[in-house]
């Protein structure tokens, strides 16, 4: 459907229903799906347009409050944006709280009603990434560095804070035998430099990481993997 | 090693619990004047079962989604106010009793299969709260604890529905306040 017959159609719809009937026409634009997607703290509302139609002449509100606050804050970046998303990370900062984010649409002077996401509590929902790992090869063993995912927060001083500020962040580290197909669990544990002894020379050694964390028992996707051969 | 020192620790607390028990039996019987003063602790490694916490902050999604009123929080700092870090325990534990016995068992029969295991574990965790009390008076504790229970009264079904929607914060209140 062309935006413009669609534009049409919606019109012609907001007629029909009349002022006595409003409600229809509102809740057909009404943004939906409204919902944060959270990886490692970068909390960002995303949504759909409404029924009515894709227009491009929609235009969106977001706003934001942390639960039982009684004022609905207005996000400035994303007051009259055209697109699908807003990024709301540093509205939603306080990691262990649940908040709330609405969306509204404007299409030709009418105003949708707001759609609300779900509580959302950062911490709780926030995805992990895989650890980020540099592998250097010292007298015949493996020393893997690994990094877990950035954050978007900054100490006092300017620092990154790092993941295991808020969970207990456990490091799980594979070899993989390709040509058996087979792998080996070869470290678990907090420690982010692992060395791995004792391999055999001549042979290469592909080395895969995740994060697990075990309060949630819950484990990040696994890392590239990365291949060394050993001399 | 980290067993070890878990087991330590347990040891520790129910040794403590179990002098605490002595004193209070010999308080009853009136045979010695001293301050009571029971702990008011429990051992981190109630919030450390991944299987629990996640049933627990499950339910509280579920329930949330039924709670339309994003204005009205009950665990949030209005219920500190005023309350020392060291008597928040104590708090927490009056607002557990009141969720476990006038909320939770009175709908135990909603949000299954996930309230039944959530009710069992934090009765366990009241429970393990009943012998802690606090020094002197608990007159301002009590009072916010008051106003906790009136506003989930004033509201309703709608209130127990926003209890049941806060056991998230309510479990990461008992963890904050009552382990050290």
């Amino acid at each position: 459907m062309k935006p413009e017959r669609c534009f049409l159609g919606f019109l012609f719809s907001f007629l029909l229903t009349g002022v006595a009937e409003i409600q229809p026409a509102h809740n057909s634009l009404k943004p939906q799906r409204v919902h944060f997607q959270s990886r490692n703290f970068h909390n960002i509302l995303h949504w759909q347009p409404g029924r009515a139609c894709i227009s491009n002449s929609s235009i969106y509100f977001v706003q934001y409050k942390m639960y039982g606050q009684r004022q609905w804050k207005n996000k400035e970046n994303c007051w009259g944006i055209r697109e699908f998303f807003c990024d709301l990370t540093n509205e939603t900062s306080d990691i262990w709280e649940p908040y709330y984010g609405r969306v509204r649409t404007t299409l030709a002077g009418i105003h949708s009603g707001w759609t609300m996401t779900q509580r959302f509590t950062p911490w709780w929902e926030t995805k992990i990434d895989p650890p980020v790992m540099n592998i250097t090869q010292v007298n015949g063993s493996l020393v893997v560095i690994l990094h877990a995912p950035k954050l978007p927060y900054k100490d006092e001083k300017g620092k990154t804070v790092s993941m295991e500020n808020y969970y207990e962040l456990v490091y799980r580290l594979f070899i993989i035998n390709n040509s058996l197909e087979k792998e080996q669990k070869v470290y678990e544990g907090a420690r982010r430099v692992v060395e791995i002894e004792a391999l055999a020379p001549h042979r290469s050694y592909c080395v895969v990481a995740e994060i697990y964390q075990p309060m949630l028992d819950r484990r990040s996707q696994r890392s590239e993997e990365r291949c060394v051969e050993n001399p | 090693m980290a067993a070890l020192q878990k087991s330590g620790s347990s040891f520790l607390l129910e040794t403590l619990a179990a002098s605490c028990l002595l004193l209070l039996a010999l308080w009853a019987q009136g045979g010695v004047a001293v301050p009571i003063t029971c702990p008011c602790r429990l051992d981190s490694s109630n919030f450390q079962q991944p299987y629990i916490t996640n049933r627990t902050f499950t339910l509280a999604q579920e329930a949330s989604l039924e709670d339309n009123n994003t204005d009205v929080r009950l665990i949030g700092n209005d219920l500190f106010q005023g309350v020392k870090m060291t008597e928040r325990c104590y708090l927490m534990k009056q607002v557990l009793n009141f969720t476990v016995e006038e909320v939770l068992f009175p709908n135990s029969d909603r949000y299954q299969p996930y309230m039944q295991e959530v009710v069992s574990f934090l009765d366990k965790l009241s429970k393990k709260l009943s012998q802690c009390r606090i020094e002197g008076d608990d007159q301002h504790i009590q009072r916010n604890v008051n106003k906790f229970k009136d506003t989930v009264k004033e509201l309703g079904e709608s209130g127990e529905i926003k209890v049941i929607g806060e056991l998230y914060l309510l479990f990461m209140a008992l963890k904050n306040e009552c382990t050290f």
